[in-house]
């Protein structure tokens, strides 16, 4: 339960959190679901990152939730029960393994990402897709920060939630 | 005639996702226009995390 004195009404953590701000909780709604609905990186990959991040900085809400568009894109729990293993797991493709290694030195030392870190990234995502999971991983990163400060609520299980979507709640 | 002001980040690499470049200037814009925090504590904080972070930026 967030130590928060005063939460907005909510169906979910962050609503009744983000909530006590309602004009920045929308328009952050608006960003964050254009990496689900609008097709900026493929959703398996995206998903694979944001579980990763969220173990790296122990985030046990954001290790709990999974996104539908991943699921639906095939990723299963098998597979993301070898996350911390994908640099040896035979499950995990060679784009994925660019993108998590990315991911992994963007939240431990930014200033670690070298040039072939970046290039691999590019090589299976193209420029756009770099630009796209930076933006991602700010997103991850931050607001695992922000749930862990604030205490937010949130599935403490594996739980299948939908699509986030720019008007509808996040878990 | 005045110039229109150049967008600072609209003509570098995040230009490549415009879509999600439009909804981070709403997000970004709506914390620095409006808010129960006084910009000049905003700012400290922002310039904080960038020296914390070592982002030259």
């Amino acid at each position: 339960m967030s130590w928060l004195p005063e939460l907005a009404p909510g169906d979910t953590g962050l609503d009744r959190v983000f909530g006590l701000r309602p004009d920045l909780y929308d328009a952050f709604r608006a960003f964050y679901a254009l990496f689900w609905t609008r097709g900026l990186l493929d959703p398996v990959v995206l998903e694979l990152c944001r579980v990763r991040v969220a173990q790296l900085l122990g985030c046990a809400t954001e290790q709990a939730v999974r996104y539908a568009p991943a699921r639906d894109a095939g990723l299963t729990e098998a597979q993301l029960a070898a996350l911390p293993r994908w640099p040896d797991d035979p499950r995990f493709t060679d784009a994925q393994r660019a993108a998590l290694a990315f991911a992994e030195q963007f939240v431990l030392d930014p200033h670690g990402v070298d040039h072939g870190l970046r290039d691999a990234v590019i090589d299976h995502l193209e420029l756009a897709g770099l630009v796209a999971l930076c933006e991602a991983l700010a997103l991850f990163d931050g607001f695992c920060r922000f749930r862990t400060v604030l205490a937010v609520d949130g599935p403490s299980t594996p739980t299948l939630v939908a699509a986030p979507s720019a008007d509808g709640p996040l878990p | 005639m005045t110039p229109t002001p150049r967008h600072p980040i609209q003509g570098n690499v995040l230009g490549t996702q415009p879509e999600s470049l439009a909804a981070f200037d709403r997000l970004y814009g709506l914390l620095w226009s409006h808010g129960l925090v006084d910009h000049t504590a905003k700012e400290l904080a922002r310039l904080r995390n960038a020296r914390i972070t070592d982002c030259g930026y």
